[in-house]
Order: C-alpha cells, then structure tokens, then sequence
C-alpha cells in the first residue's frame, strides 16, 4: 500500500519534473527568437543590443572567459568557505555562550548594516588589488545569512531531546553533534543558498573596484567600451554559476539532510 | 518494645532518616521549586517568582509504579524533572537510592520518556533507539542487537528502518519508550506519555506498559492528568493541586494485579476513579 502510493509518487513528480522543465525552455526560445528578429528587423547598433547569436559567438570564441570565470569562482569559493567556517564556529559559540551571543549578536547587525561597497575602498588600501581583498569581500557579505541562519538552526533543536540527552549526563560535544548540528543542517543550506549568490555579488563588486581580472573586470571593462556582446556574456557566466551554486547546495542538502518529511528516503 | 522515637515526630512522616526503610528508592524532603525571579527568597515581589512546587514530601519504593495525578500548573512535570536532576530545588533534597539525583543522573539510572515522542527525524526508528547508548555504556549486549531486540518487544522490528514521519503517532510514541529502556535504567520516568495518543492506541500501550513493568519490576514515575489511567496503572497516585504545586493527597491503589482491561469495568475500579476524581476536586 505505502510502496504504492510512493512509486505513485515518484512517478508523478517525474511527471512534474518535465512539465517543470518544459514551459521555462519554451519560454526562453521565445524571447531569444524575438530578440534575435527585433535587432535585425529594428537595425539595432550592436554596442545598443546585440544580437543572441552574437553572444553566442563571443561566449564560444573569448579564450580569455574561463580564467576570468576561473578567477571570480575563486573568489567566491574561498570568500564563502571562510566565511562558513568562521560563521559556523560562531553560531556553536553563541548558542553555548550567552555571554558571546549578547556580546556579538549587535556587531553582527552592524557589519550588515554598512553597505559593502564602502568597505572595498578600505579593504584595497590595506590589502591592494590581487585577490585577497575580493575573498574578504565576499566573507564579510555571507558572514550575516550563514551565522543568523545556523544559530536559529542550532536553537531549533528539540528542547525534549536535549532534556533527554541532559538526562543520560551526554556530553556537551556529544549533543552539538548528535543533535544540534544535525537539526540545524536544513537551517544552514537555507543560509549557503542566499550566502552562494551574494558571494557572487562580493567576488563581482569587489573586482569592479581596482582589478585587472575576474568576471567584474570583464563587465566594466566591456562596458566602458561599449562592447555589449561580452557584456552580454560575463552577465550570463554569472547568472550560469548563480543558477549551479544554488542547485549544487540544493543537491547537498538532499543528499546531508535525510529522513525528513517531503524527501524521498533515498533509493 | 519501646515506641520508636521517630513516630512521635510530629505530623511529617519523612523527617526520619529512613533507615528502616532501605528499599525507598526516589526521596524528595522538604521539595519547593520556584522560577524565575533570580531566587534570593524575595517571594513578596508582585507578579515575580512563580512557585510551581511547594514543600512537597515524597518517596517511592524500588520497583513501585507512581502516578502523579493533577492539572495543569500542579507541577508535576517539574516534580519528574526534579527527580531527574534536569532542574534543581530551591529547597529541600532530591535523593535516589540514598545519594543526590545528581549522582543518579551521572550513573544513568533514568529513561525519560515525553508528551510527544521527540525523535530525531533524521534517524531511523533503529538509530534512534541507538542514539542512548553512543553516551551509555551498555556491555550486556552489542548495541545493534539490544535495539533489535526492544523494538520486537513493542512490535516495531519491521519498522526498524523507518524514519519518524513514517510511523504512526502510536509506534513512534513506543520508539520513545524503547529508547528511554535502550541501556536499561533501573528508574522510568514518563511524562504524560500517552496523552497525545487516540483511545485505542492509548489503551493498548498502557497494557504494554504494564506488562513490561511486571516483567522487568522497574520503578516507574508516571505523570498525567487522566484520572482513569492513574488508577488503571499505579499502585499508588499521588494528587496534586495548583498554585502553588502540593500533594494533596496519596491513593493506594488495592486493585488486584495482573491488571487487564475487562478490570476497567469493575466496580472496584470505577469507586477508585470516583475516590481520586473527588480528592482531585475537593
């Protein structure tokens, strides 16, 4: 009975899935098509709007795109695993501290309240212009969403297991990593997913400002140029590598997280 | 011969240091618990500390089942949390076979079993059972078996390797039990356990209960606000009343046992309930 309804299940979400995928493709042939006629048929100046087949064209040839692309994944890679490593230590800290969490909690707020962009003069004065002041870019703006949401994701944790846990004399350890930790494992992907696209913004923001490589070079550097169609194509790296970030962490979570309602208890 | 000096003390029966009585297992002397309010004896302040538990005076037996029978805010959760060394007493003693809870708790001799089952969703019903004993030791047998063993005795092997939101609310409430016996602890201590269970489900799980306390003899401390499951389980009922928490009064139970459910029409059985719903009102 239970595996009927779960191979229904499985069957009807397959279903979904190309519906799912269907519709969006339409819809994207639709607009390029359009767009490639309306440039042609309108006369369109190619530094205005360039034609898709012309992106196209420079996304295959532009030898240079993948060490930008190479160079802002960088980035943002070491930026995010900084910033989760820190965060995650933070939050085990606050939730075990009340001294910690009272003491940190409003420095937190504040290092979100100023707007990044005016640090990255600052971090360029003192740290120049390789990549080391990207990577902290990219840190301090995924710092926030990764520490606020592991330490609701630690808090979540079922007060009645910890009374229980308390009640056979666990360890302190024990219980972070038996209990909390695992608890909060949907709560910190939730974080890793918004943190995964600002830690694009940082990596793109931070190389408009003083660098000579990156996929933000590369759309400042077209744009003061006029040459719109690589404009075209570092935009559509960055929306290609947003769009992986997030369904790689989508992916990691299915496969951490298991047992939870709506997921299929693997194979 | 010569009338024991302890029974001239006053009317407060566990002042004596029970020295006669070594089977008396749990002791609570003198307990008062009160929250919040950083204590300090400033019980005056208006709308401060709240007294959930008020000179309360306690002691079960080795092997005893208690119910601990009130309303809401009577405090009896507190009282088993007390007992379990998870919270601490503003006044008075906590004992356990004659040492501090703390002490008890160290050596874990308490399961613990909740309202609501309070299983890890992301374990199987089998790792979940195990999770106990990756903190307890438990040499008698390997861990993989022990749980086995405790989920066929409720009925779950087949479920072993389910998660939570795969089973009932009824089995999953029985992993919670088998979980808190995972390293078994001499003392069970069971807070409104079947509460949140149907009829059906709840009746049937107290004979399971039932079964395993005569099986195993544990001291079982049992919380609840169900005047017929009180008496269906105990030997005797303590009953509580609100704000602040006291014992009001303790019921012996003299129902025969093995108990069974046809003994939940019997006279005998409803004149105990219509005697601990009275003492619950008055």
């Amino acid at each position: 009975m239970t595996a009927d309804a779960t191979t229904l299940a499985r069957r009807l979400g397959r279903a979904t899935a190309s519906s799912r995928i269907g519709p969006p493709i339409l819809i994207l042939a639709a607009v390029l098509g359009s767009w490639e006629v309306a440039v042609a048929v309108l006369d369109i100046p190619l530094w205005l709007l360039p034609p898709p087949s012309r992106v196209f064209a420079r996304l295959v040839t532009l030898d240079t795109l993948w060490f930008h692309t190479s160079i802002t994944l960088l980035e943002a890679a070491s930026g995010f695993a900084v910033s989760a490593i820190l965060g995650i230590a933070l939050a085990a800290g606050i939730v075990h501290s009340r001294f910690l969490e009272n003491g940190v909690f409003p420095y937190i707020i504040v290092s979100n309240a100023i707007p990044i962009i005016a640090i990255i003069p600052l971090l360029t004065i003192w740290f120049g212009f390789g990549i080391t002041p990207k990577i902290m870019i990219v840190a301090i703006i995924t710092f926030f969403p990764i520490v606020t949401n592991t330490t609701r994701g630690l808090k979540s944790a079922d007060p009645r297991i910890l009374e229980f846990m308390r009640s056979i004399n666990a360890r302190r350890r024990t219980v972070f990593f038996k209990v909390q930790l695992p608890s909060a494992l949907p709560y910190i992907f939730a974080g890793f997913k918004i943190a995964g696209s600002l830690s694009l913004v940082g990596a793109v923001v931070g190389e408009f400002y003083g660098s000579d490589r990156g996929l933000g070079y590369l759309v400042i550097t077209s744009a003061t140029q006029l040459r719109t169609d690589l404009l075209f194509v570092a935009i559509f790296m960055l929306a290609a590598i947003g769009v992986s970030l997030f369904l790689l962490f989508a992916r990691l979570e299915r496969w951490v997280v298991r047992g939870d309602p709506g997921l299929e208890g693997g194979p | 011969m010569t009338a024991s000096p302890t029974t001239q003390m006053r009317h407060d029966p566990p002042a004596a240091t029970g020295d006669g009585r070594a089977a008396s297992h749990i002791r609570l002397d003198g307990v008062s618990m009160t929250f919040d309010g950083a204590g300090s004896g400033a019980g005056s302040g208006a709308g401060g500390p709240v007294v959930a538990l008020e000179h309360v005076d306690l002691t079960v037996a080795e092997g005893e089942f208690v119910a601990l029978l009130g309303p809401t805010g009577c405090g009896k959760s507190t009282l088993l949390r007390l007992v379990a060394d998870l919270i601490h007493p503003s006044a008075g003693a906590v004992t356990v076979g004659g040492a501090p809870a703390a002490r008890a708790r160290q050596a874990n001799r308490f399961g613990f079993v909740f309202q609501e089952p309070a299983l890890l969703p992301w374990r199987t019903a089998l790792d979940n059972v195990h999770l106990p004993l990756e903190v307890v030791d438990y040499p008698d047998q390997p861990p993989r078996q022990r749980c086995l063993d405790l989920l066929e005795s409720v009925g779950l092997a087949r479920f072993a390797d389910h998660y939570p939101h795969q089973l009932s609310g009824g089995m999953k409430q029985r992993v919670a039990i088998v979980r808190a016996l995972a390293w078994n602890p001499p003392i069970l201590l069971m807070d409104e356990p079947f509460s949140a269970l149907d009829e059906l489900t709840k009746a049937q799980l107290q004979d399971d209960l039932l079964a395993l306390w005569t099986r195993e003899r544990k001291t079982i401390l049992f919380v609840t606000h169900n005047i017929a499951e009180a008496v269906y389980l105990a030997d005797r009922v303590v009953v509580m009343s609100p704000h602040p928490g006291r014992i009001k009064q303790i019921l012996p139970v003299a129902l025969p046992r093995p108990r069974e459910p046809a003994m939940r029409e019997t006279m005998e059985f409803l004149a105990m309930v219509r005697e601990a719903r009275e003492t619950l009102g008055r």
